[in-house]
């Protein structure tokens, strides 16, 4: 299981790809996070994982649409399911190779973090359970983006089925809906927004509802990744 | 060793693979035969698990593809179609990739029995196709597999790779199963010691190979028409 691991993560960092998606989205987070900094008036990371999960919505399918779809579209996927390795195993392996490039983006934000501790006295755990939080988020959306790559064997109609997934999934807890439908069902919806479970890691508070939340959606679209790998037609 | 009995296999409506049954032992090198679309690549992905029968059972050393398909796919070395490989790895890496998960520590004599030596630095993409069809092979040879499942192996090549990889095949047969596809008649003449021809899903001729030279070629123009 390591060996695709290290292979798929090799891919990334072997390829100009690999940077130039990291580089632009630590670009992106800084930028949107520094250009109103003045503005909003309080020296906190709060409004950073606001944005956040908006530039993920982007950047994740971007990194993953090839996980599985290239392999389909080239055959390669027929090596790797004629070798002594489990559909479970395979799928995780890609996931943590995934997971950790996009930590390593999200690494390359905490200057942020640091800018922002000149200015005012930051609260240590809350940064560390926001980014715990982060990379929570980014993990949901590997696993919901790996289900679309997995789905078709182009790599735009991945890309394009995860980011509008993705979309819709943050358009939940945003103000679009909130005057259109009535308050209890937007109570109901809100709880499936990744957005918001984001924002409670971001008050520094593990909340085991928004824990569970992340963990166990992210292991069902993993599930039905190896699902789908299994079926094989 | 490797059992089909009665395997079918659907695409929709239609039938790639058409209750076909035959029995495959240590020594036997086969050569598969058929036009295309005659369902050899389909048997092929049969046995290794790849792709699910409609109906009838496989077996592989008492085993099923599906259910024990790890410890299957640990006896069999396979080439596939049209050999796809990661483009974008050294030769030596690709090789070491496939020796950590298939286990095995043959890499350094399969690269001199291939003839690799020089090109083990050298990104797969940047190869000509000979070189290429030689490091699937290599692959297929890792961890000195039982059973080697060989899907036009020689497909695309010149004549003199052609031989260079029918006379591999010929050096690595002894102790093993080898199961070939391919479409060159004289190389089932030359490398094979069974024939099976296949047409429409169907096998139409199971035996040991025809003596004499041309024997192959004027068989298969009778039963293939």
């Amino acid at each position: 299981m390591f060996a695709l691991y290290k292979k798929e993560l090799n891919y990334y960092l072997n390829n100009p790809i690999g940077y130039i998606i990291v580089i632009l989205f630590a670009t992106f987070a800084n930028f949107m996070f520094v250009k109103d900094i003045f503005l909003v008036g309080s020296a906190s990371l709060r409004p950073f994982f606001t944005i956040l999960p908006w530039l993920l919505m982007i950047f994740i399918p971007a990194l993953t649409m090839r996980i599985f779809s290239e392999e389909k579209r080239v055959n390669s996927i027929e090596i790797l399911l004629t070798l002594p390795i489990s559909e479970r195993q395979i799928v995780v392996s890609k996931f943590l190779a995934l997971t950790t490039i996009s930590f390593i983006g999200l690494f390359l934000t905490m200057g942020l973090a640091f800018s922002l501790s000149f200015l005012t006295t930051l609260y240590l755990p809350e940064i560390i359970i926001g980014y715990i939080g982060a990379i929570l988020l980014s993990a949901l959306f590997i696993s919901i983006s790996m289900l679309f790559s997995s789905l078709t064997k182009n790599q735009v109609i991945a890309f394009l089925g995860s980011a509008i997934t993705l979309f819709l999934l943050i358009l939940l807890s945003s103000d679009f809906f909130a005057t259109s439908i009535p308050k209890f069902i937007q109570d109901t919806l809100i709880y499936f927004s990744p957005g918001y479970h984001l924002q409670n890691f971001a008050k520094g508070v593990v909340d085991l509802r928004s824990l569970v939340y992340f963990l166990s959606l992210t292991i069902s679209f993993l599930f039905l990744t190896i699902i789908d790998l299994k079926k094989r037609e | 060793m490797i059992s089909l009995s009665n395997v079918s296999k659907k695409f929709g409506n239609i039938a790639a693979v058409d209750k076909i049954s035959f029995k495959a032992k240590e020594g036997d090198i086969i050569g598969f035969l058929g036009p295309n679309g005659a369902g050899k690549t389909t048997t092929m992905r049969l046995i290794l698990g790849y792709l699910h029968t409609t109906s009838g059972t496989i077996s592989v050393y008492r085993m099923s593809p599906v259910d024990n398909r790890i410890k299957v796919l640990k006896t069999i070395g396979y080439l596939p179609e049209n050999n796809p490989l990661y483009q974008e790895m050294k030769v030596y890496e690709y090789l070491q990739f496939i020796t950590d998960i298939k286990g095995g520590d043959n890499i350094d004599e399969i690269i001199d029995k291939v003839d690799l030596h020089e090109y083990i630095d050298t990104k797969i993409e940047h190869l000509s196709r000979g070189f290429k069809q030689r490091v699937g092979l290599a692959a297929a040879l890792i961890s000195d597999p039982k059973i080697l499942i060989l899907d036009e192996p020689t497909s695309g090549l010149d004549p003199i790779e052609q031989e260079k990889i029918r006379n591999l095949i010929k050096k690595i047969a002894k102790k093993k199963t080898i199961i070939f596809s391919t479409h060159i008649l004289s190389e089932v003449e030359d490398v094979a010691n069974r024939l099976i021809i296949i047409n429409k899903g169907k096998i139409i001729y199971d035996k040991s190979k025809p003596k004499g030279k041309g024997s192959v070629e004027k068989l298969f123009k009778k039963l293939v028409k």
